[in-house]
């Protein structure tokens, strides 16, 4: 118990010692937390959209909020004639939006934050006989598009494609990014352990001198690299918690989607994954500079 | 390669055997070394600057090896002995420098008490040894005292206590009296004197011939890193 005691007001007094440095390289791994954790949550946010969208429709046409019903019934009727077509369902704003909601309750990684109004557009959905005629039909449906009726069509499995496709790009980048970050990282944080050790030097000498064990004069340098690692750790879930309520507002009146947030379980794995990154970097790069530069 | 249980002297608590050792850069700092040193013993360590002395006493607390030869310290053998177990070696290998090397943002009682502290001690163990090792020396009214408030016989003091604070067997001195006027050299030797009767066994680098020649205690002469003279009431020189 003692010897932890020892240990950690080491490690304090350390990480104080030359506050500078050690708030410097707190603020890189914060950045870099944050990157992380911005990461994480767009790639999550991207798949849960995916998985929505691929429901069982292949195509779907949105309809004009002031469209009348006698129109919209006379160009199902129309499309139902087209023989490539299999099956066309009518699907009111009421009824897009409590489908979203049974999905979501469904989905642990999403949450319908405010459903006072309803952005959804009432629209016709198209099962073809053959996936393969998707493009024609849309082809000739996009035409209708201008004409009162129609606002918008979509083509379900090449929506969810793209969307797979910049999930992807962007994990990629992520990574890379991330990859750079971490680098950069590390390298603040043994460069903040080699001078705690540095300023240290006679204390250790004399720690080696009398019998203390390598782990005993490393372990102090170990936590004050975890220290940094969590306090930026802290630094950087404070700005997405703070940062997420704002950002949520302004997507939503921007690109005018439903206000959908994260589950819980999902900000809990933010906060392990954050807190985890945080840790093995911090004592990571503490280990490294105290290897290289305790050589003795 | 006569291991000190297999040769007979079980007292022996030093040995170097065939020792030689050569640093990197070429130099030939000690050339077949045998030294025995049995539990108890006063020992100064006497010849000129390069002569090897501080070579034997890194190797003693390992922090060197040697190239060729073997060492033993309280019947371990240190060349062979594995990283994990030199800290072991340490806590009973006490060693006192030239230079004091205490922390001088600690007070006297707090940088006794490190060596504890940092070797796994209670704190309340902590506490009881450095005051009895503070008494040992005579600095417990300078416990609270900062090394710069001290005088430098004062400072080597400190540094005494903390080498005993751990009540290692080996007491290692080299060169305590260099950086102290000639009276507060001998309080200095006075007191390692003191130590040595309680049993501790003494190592001494010197180049203060008046003290080895009015002690006449064993003698061990280097000179260009061989022994040249090991006498048992010897003086500084032959």
């Amino acid at each position: 118990m003692k010897r932890v005691s020892y240990v950690l007001s080491a490690a304090w007094q350390g990480f104080w010692r030359n506050p500078v440095m050690s708030l410097a390289s707190t603020f890189t791994v914060g950045l870099m937390l944050l990157l992380f954790a911005f990461f994480l949550a767009t790639d999550r946010g991207l798949q849960a959209a995916a998985s929505v969208l691929e429901s069982k429709v292949e195509l779907a046409l949105f309809l004009k909020d002031d469209a009348k019903v006698s129109d919209v019934l006379a160009l199902r009727a129309l499309i139902e004639a087209d023989p490539a077509v299999s099956r066309v369902d009518y699907i009111t704003k009421e009824q897009a939006m409590a489908r979203l909601v049974e999905i979501a309750s469904r989905q642990p990684d999403i949450q319908i934050v405010d459903i006072s109004t309803n952005p959804l557009q009432a629209s016709l959905e198209i099962k073809l006989q053959n996936a393969q005629d998707a493009p024609r039909i849309s082809a000739a449906l996009r035409d209708e598009i201008g004409k009162g009726v129609v606002y918008e069509v979509v083509d379900n499995p090449s929506v969810v494609d793209k969307l797979l496709t910049i999930t992807r790009v962007l994990s990629f980048g992520g990574v890379a990014v991330l990859g750079m970050m971490l680098v950069v990282a590390l390298f603040v944080i043994v460069n903040t352990i080699r001078i705690a050790v540095h300023a240290r030097r006679d204390e250790i000498e004399i720690m080696q001198l009398v019998g203390a064990t390598d782990w005993f004069v490393r372990w102090p340098f170990i936590l004050e690299g975890m220290l940094v690692g969590a306090l930026g750790a802290v630094a950087a879930l404070t700005a997405v918690l703070l940062a997420a309520g704002p950002v949520t507002n302004a997507l939503v009146g921007f690109l005018e989607i439903v206000p959908l947030s994260f589950g819980s379980a999902f900000l809990w794995q933010l906060v392990g994954s954050v807190f985890a990154l945080a840790i093995v970097v911090g004592g990571g790069g503490a280990m490294l500079s105290v290897r290289t530069h305790l050589a003795k | 390669m006569v291991s000190p249980r297999a040769n007979g002297r079980g007292n022996e608590l030093i040995t170097l055997d065939d020792v030689s050792k050569r640093y990197p850069n070429g130099t030939e700092a000690l050339r077949d070394v045998d030294l025995h040193i049995e539990s108890g013993d006063f020992v100064f360590l006497v010849g000129s600057s390069g002569a090897g002395k501080s070579t034997v006493i890194r190797l003693l607390i390992r922090e060197e090896l040697p190239s060729t030869g073997r060492v033993w310290v309280d019947g371990q053998d240190v060349v062979r002995m594995r990283r994990s177990a030199v800290p072991r070696l340490r806590r009973r290998v006490g060693v006192v420098f030239q230079d004091f090397k205490l922390l001088p943002r600690r007070t006297v009682a707090e940088n006794v008490g490190f060596a504890l502290l940092v070797t796994g001690h209670s704190e309340e163990e902590a506490r009881e040894e450095t005051e009895r090792a503070l008494s040992l020396v005579g600095l417990a009214q300078r416990r609270d005292h900062f090394p710069d408030q001290l005088s430098g016989g004062e400072q080597q003091r400190a540094a005494i206590a903390r080498a005993l604070v751990n009540r290692p067997k080996i007491l290692i001195a080299d060169e305590p009296t260099g950086n102290v006027d000639p009276v507060t050299s001998w309080e200095i030797i006075k007191l390692l004197i003191r130590v040595n009767e309680l049993g501790t066994t003494l190592v001494m680098a010197t180049h203060n011939a008046e003290i080895v020649n009015a002690l006449r205690r064993r003698v061990v002469h280097l000179d260009r890193g061989m022994v040249v003279r090991d006498e048992r009431e010897g003086l500084y020189a032959a």
